[in-house]
C-alpha cells in the first residue's frame, strides 16, 4: 500500500529526526558527562520561582557552582505555586521554597513538610497606578486588590492592616492572580492595587506608572511570605544533604546584605543565569530601597510562625489543627549570628 | 468537490493563491502598527519589535531549540494518540457491543481541557517532557476515536453489500474495503486532532519544563516587560501550525485517501 508505506516511513523517520535533535539541544546528549554529573538524577532538587523572596537558591548554586566547579543540589525553576507544589507532592524533589501559610496549610492536610529555614524578610510592596486615588490604606475599601495566591502572606499582611485599621477584609474585594500578570494588569487599571513579591512590583515603578502605597516593612516589620521547606523523609535519610543545603542558603543570605556590590553582582548573574530577567530590574529592587528586602535573621522562630498561624486562623486559611512542632524543624541553624557569608566575588565583566 | 475550488482559483487573477493572502497580511501587520500607536501602550509591541524578539531569539540560538523541543512533544502526544485512536475508533464503530459500552466514557473524557489534567499530569509524571507529551496525547486521541468511530459508523452500506457479494470476509473485508472507505475521514479527523495538538502545546508546556514555544510565551511573562517574546512565541505557533496544516492537506492528494470520496 503506496500511502501506508510512505506516512509510515516519513512518521518514523520525522520521529528519529526530531528525537535526535532535541535529544542533542535541549537535553544535552551530546555533551561528554563530567563525574560530578554521574549522579544528577540523585541529586537534591529544590525548587524554586523567579522571585526575590527565592533569590538565595540560585546565589548559593552559582556560587557553589564557580567555587567548587559543582554543586551538591539542582535548583529547578517554576513558574507559580500550583506546579511547584504539585512536583513536591509528586516526590519530583524534596526540597522546595514555598509560601509559609501554603507550607502550614499542608501541613494541616497531612503532608509530612518542615519549614527548616526562611527565604528573606520583608521584600513586598502595594503598589497602585500613579494616578489612582488611593493614597491610605483605608482608601482600599471597595477597591479591587491582586494577590499571588489565597494562601500568599502578601494576603494575611493586607488582611492584618486592614484589622489594625477596624475595616472588614470583605469590603475590599481580591482576586487571585500569577505575579508576572500583575504588572499589566495594573498598566490599564483592570485592578486598583497589585501585591506580591519583588521584582514584578519594581518594573511598574521602573516604569513609572506605578506607585508605592506601602512596602512590607512599614506595615509589618519582619514580615515573611517564603520559606525553604523540605520533606520528612529527607531530614530523616538524608540530614547531612539538607544541613549543606541550609547552610550554603545560609551563608548566601548574609553574603547578600554584606555589601551593596554583592547584591548588584547577584543581580546580574541571577538575572542572566536564572530569572531570565532585566539585570536592572533585579538591582533596582534590590538596591531602592536597600532594607526593601532582607536575606538576615532567616532562622525559623516561633514567634513569626505563632503569629501567621493566628492570622492565618483568622482569615480563614489555617485551621489550626498543625503546631509549630509539626510544621517547623528549626534546628538546621539555631542561631543566625553565627552564619558566616561567603568569601567570594563574582568576577568582573 | 477539490475540483470546484481549484477551477474558481483560476477565475481569478494569476497568483492571487499567494498575492491575496500576503496582501491581508500586511493590510492586517499595518492595522496592528496603527492601532499599537493610536493606543500609545508601551507594554503591548508592535510588529516590528515582534520581529526584532524573534531575531533576538535566532541570535540567541533558543529559537531553534524551543521549536524543537515544542515539535518533539506534539510529534509523540500525536503519533501516540493516532496510534491508540485509530484503531479503537474502528473497534468501536464496528462492534456494536463495544460502542455501547464505550461510548459514554469517551464522551465523558473528551470535553475535559488539558488544562484541567496539568495537576494530574506533574503527580503522575513529575515535570519531565512525559507530562507535556501526556497532555498533548490526550488533547488529540479524543478527536481521532471519534472521527474514527463515525467513519465506520456512516459509511455507505453499498460498499459493504458489494464487498460481501464478492465473498469477503473478516481482516480482507477490513482491510480492503472499510478502512479505506473510512480513511478520508480518519484523516479529517487527524487534520483536526494535529491542530488541537499543537493548540494545547502553550498550555502542556505551563509545567515546569524548561524548553519550547509555550515555555518561551511563559518565560517571557516573568521576564517582566518582554511582551515582544510573549507575542513572537504567539507568531511562532501560529506560523508552525499554518506549516503543519499544509503538510496533512498534502496526504489527501493521495489514491487511496480520494477513493473514499468516490472520485478518482
Amino acid at each position: 500500500m503506496k500511502l501506508g508505506k510512505i506516512t509510515a516511513l516519513w512518521i518514523t523517520f520525522w520521529l528519529v529526526l526530531i528525537t535526535g535533535l532535541h535529544g542533542a539541544l535541549n537535553l544535552k546528549w551530546l555533551v561528554p558527562k563530567l563525574a560530578s554529573d554521574g549522579a544528577e538524577a540523585d541529586k537534591f532538587k529544590v525548587g524554586f520561582i523567579p522571585v526575590t523572596c527565592h533569590l538565595t537558591c540560585p546565589v548559593t548554586d552559582f556560587i557553589n557552582k564557580s567555587t567548587t566547579g559543582t554543586n551538591n543540589f539542582d535548583p529547578i525553576r517554576f513558574n507559580g505555586f500550583p506546579e511547584l507544589k504539585e512536583a513536591f507532592l509528586s516526590g519530583y524533589m524534596p526540597a522546595t521554597f514555598i509560601l509559609a501559610p501554603l507550607a502550614m496549610s499542608l501541613r494541616e492536610q497531612g503532608v509530612p513538610i518542615k519549614i527548616v529555614y526562611l527565604g528573606h524578610r520583608d521584600g513586598t510592596a502595594m503598589m497602585v497606578h500613579k494616578d489612582s486615588q488611593i493614597y491610605r490604606i483605608e482608601d482600599l475599601r471597595g477597591k479591587k486588590v491582586a494577590v499571588p495566591n489565597r494562601y500568599a502572606n502578601q494576603r494575611l499582611l493586607l488582611f492584618r492592616a486592614l484589622k489594625e485599621r477596624g475595616i472588614p477584609f470583605s469590603e475590599v474585594e481580591m482576586v487571585e492572580m500569577p505575579p508576572p500578570d500583575m504588572p499589566a494588569a495594573s498598566y490599564p487599571t483592570a485592578v486598583d492595587a497589585i501585591t506580591s513579591g519583588e521584582p514584578f512590583r519594581g518594573q511598574t515603578q521602573m516604569d513609572g506608572y506605578g506607585r508605592v502605597l506601602y512596602l512590607t516593612k512599614d506595615v509589618w516589620p519582619n514580615f515573611i511570605s517564603c520559606v525553604l521547606a523540605v520533606h520528612e523523609d529527607a531530614i530523616k535519610n538524608r540530614r547531612a544533604e539538607v544541613q549543606a543545603l541550609v547552610d550554603g542558603i545560609a551563608r548566601s543570605g548574609k553574603w547578600l546584605d554584606e555589601t551593596m556590590e554583592h547584591r548588584m553582582q547577584a543581580g546580574e548573574f541571577v538575572a542572566t543565569n536564572y530569572y531570565n530577567q532585566n539585570p536592572e530590574l533585579l538591582q533596582y529592587v534590590l538596591s531602592k530601597p536597600p532594607d526593601r528586602v532582607k536575606y538576615t535573621n532567616l532562622n525559623v522562630m516561633r514567634k513569626d510562625f505563632e503569629e501567621i498561624e493566628q492570622l492565618g486562623r483568622e482569615a480563614g486559611i489555617l485551621n489550626g489543627t498543625a503546631k509549630f512542632e509539626d510544621y517547623a524543624d528549626p534546628s538546621f541553624v539555631t542561631d543566625d549570628t553565627a552564619v558566616k557569608p561567603w568569601v567570594w566575588e563574582a568576577a568582573k565583566k | 468537490m477539490s475540483d470546484v475550488t481549484v477551477t474558481s482559483f483560476k477565475r481569478g487573477l494569476p497568483g492571487a493563491a499567494w498575492w491575496l493572502p500576503l496582501g491581508t497580511a500586511a493590510v492586517f501587520l499595518a492595522l496592528w502598527h496603527m492601532l499599537v500607536r493610536l493606543s500609545g501602550s508601551d507594554l503591548f509591541p508592535t510588529p516590528v519589535e515582534v520581529a526584532k524578539g524573534i531575531i533576538e531569539l535566532i541570535q540567541k540560538g533558543l529559537l531553534l531549540k524551543y521549536v524543537v523541543a515544542s515539535l518533539f512533544r506534539v510529534s509523540w502526544g500525536f503519533v501516540l494518540a493516532v496510534l491508540v485512536g485509530v484503531p479503537l475508533g474502528l473497534t468501536l464503530g464496528w462492534f456494536r457491543a463495544a460502542f455501547q459500552s464505550m461510548n459514554p466514557i469517551i464522551q465523558i473524557l473528551r470535553p475535559i481541557s488539558p488544562i484541567a489534567w496539568i495537576p494530574v499530569a506533574i503527580l503522575w509524571f513529575g515535570v519531565k517532557d512525559s507530562a507535556p507529551i501526556f497532555l498533548i496525547f490526550l488533547a488529540s486521541v479524543f478527536p481521532i476515536t471519534v472521527s474514527s468511530m463515525a467513519a465506520v459508523q456512516n459509511m455507505q452500506s453499498v460498499y459493504l453489500r458489494a464487498a460481501q457479494n464478492f465473498g469477503l470476509k473478516g481482516p480482507q473485508l477490513f482491510r480492503r474495503v472499510i478502512f479505506p472507505a473510512a480513511l478520508p475521514q480518519i484523516i479529517t479527523g487527524i487534520r483536526i486532532a494535529l491542530g488541537v495538538a499543537w493548540l494545547v502545546v502553550v498550555a502542556a508546556e505551563m509545567i515546569a519544563v524548561n524548553s519550547g514555544l509555550g515555555y518561551l510565551i511563559i518565560d517571557a511573562r516573568n521576564a517582566g516587560k518582554r511582551y515582544d517574546l510573549v507575542v513572537a512565541g504567539m507568531v511562532m505557533i501560529g506560523l508552525i501550525g499554518l506549516g503543519l496544516d499544509v503538510l496533512v492537506r498534502r496526504l489527501e492528494k493521495f489514491d487511496e485517501v480520494r477513493w473514499g470520496y468516490g472520485q478518482r
